[in-house]
């Protein structure tokens, strides 16, 4: 009795554990096809980081340049002023 | 109280000082018949002033600009607009040292170097332009290798200096004050100089104080001849 009541709970299990693995390889094949999304987005992120992060040193290092430049003007401009005739009120 | 009635007395200096000034004219007939220059504002011109201005609107010298003519002897100033027209006159103010040249090197110097007998205003002919300053001002460049520019008086001037007093008064014998500028009313300036000569300058003839007219200004002679006249000798050429 316990062992055909065992045997019949057998064969239930079985239909349900391939229906439940059924449903658990669609979520895993979703989560799989997701995950393989966020990897893609998160590389696709990196590069656009990486890439902004080397434009930012260019223009950090173009803003040294331009700097430096203003930096020049000014002084050239001071020596001018300095050198500006007064006239003789 | 004095201040106020000086503050108010200034700002009537454009339409009093020539009416007053009048007084000042030398008493020239040939000035008054001179085509180039006729009393302007009142303020008659002497008659270096008219033979002057009669050279340049028949010769052209001016070459289509403005310009002014400032009789140093009368501390007076006449504008023209670039056909010739007489358009104002007014007292100035000019160099406290009489003489007719600049001192080499003068322009380089500081105002405190300057000794008072390098304090003339040169004369000559002179293409003033505007330009800049030290101090980022805009002035009026008369002869911008000695210095001299042409101006309102300078709010930094010291009070001892009386020069608005100066400007105002009947006489043209205390207006010999500058280190060699000239100094003329600030209505005058912003109102007549400035609009005529600030985009493509124009031309500033100062007479002389000592020198002859025509060894200054050598063109009178031909124009002298043009007239039919005989022209001055003059010292150069009465030596051997």
């Amino acid at each position: 009795m316990l062992a055909g009541g065992l045997g019949l709970g057998g064969c239930a299990t079985k239909g349900f554990v391939r229906e439940q693995i059924a449903v658990v390889n669609q979520r895993v094949d979703a989560l799989d096809a997701r995950l393989q999304q966020t990897d893609s987005t998160a590389k696709s992120a990196l590069a656009e980081a990486q890439a902004a992060s080397g434009q930012a040193q260019n223009n950090g290092q173009r803003l040294d340049q331009l700097n430096a430049r203003v930096d020049g003007i000014e002084q050239r401009l001071q020596t001018q002023e300095k050198q500006r005739k007064r006239p003789r009120n | 109280m004095i201040h106020i009635l000086l503050a108010l007395a200034g700002l009537a200096l454009p339409v009093s000082v020539p009416a007053r000034t009048a007084e000042r004219a030398l008493p020239s007939g040939a000035a008054q018949s001179q085509p180039g220059m006729t009393e302007a504002e009142g303020l008659s011109p002497s008659a270096d002033a008219a033979r002057v201005a009669d050279w340049v609107a028949a010769s052209g010298d001016n070459h289509a600009l403005p310009y002014i003519i400032i009789d140093k002897k009368a501390a007076s100033l006449f504008l023209f607009d670039a056909e010739g027209q007489p358009l104002g006159a007014v007292p100035v103010l000019i160099g406290v040292a009489v003489g007719d040249d600049a001192t080499p090197g003068i322009g380089s110097k500081n105002l405190a170097e300057i000794g008072p007998a390098e304090k003339t205003t040169p004369a000559g002919r002179f293409l003033a332009k505007y330009g800049l300053a030290a101090g980022r001002q805009k002035v009026l460049w008369v002869d911008y290798a000695t210095s001299v520019a042409l101006h309102p008086i300078p709010p930094g001037a010291s009070k001892k200096e009386r020069r608005r007093q100066r400007m105002l008064s009947p006489t043209p014998d205390d207006n010999r004050i500058t280190f060699g500028c000239i100094n003329v009313p600030l209505v005058f300036y912003t109102k007549s100089v400035r609009p005529l000569f600030q985009k493509k300058g124009g031309y500033v003839y100062v007479l002389p104080d000592t020198k002859p007219i025509e060894v200054v200004f050598p063109r009178l002679r031909v124009q002298a001849l043009v007239n039919g006249g005989v022209p001055d000798p003059g010292p150069a050429s009465s030596t051997p």
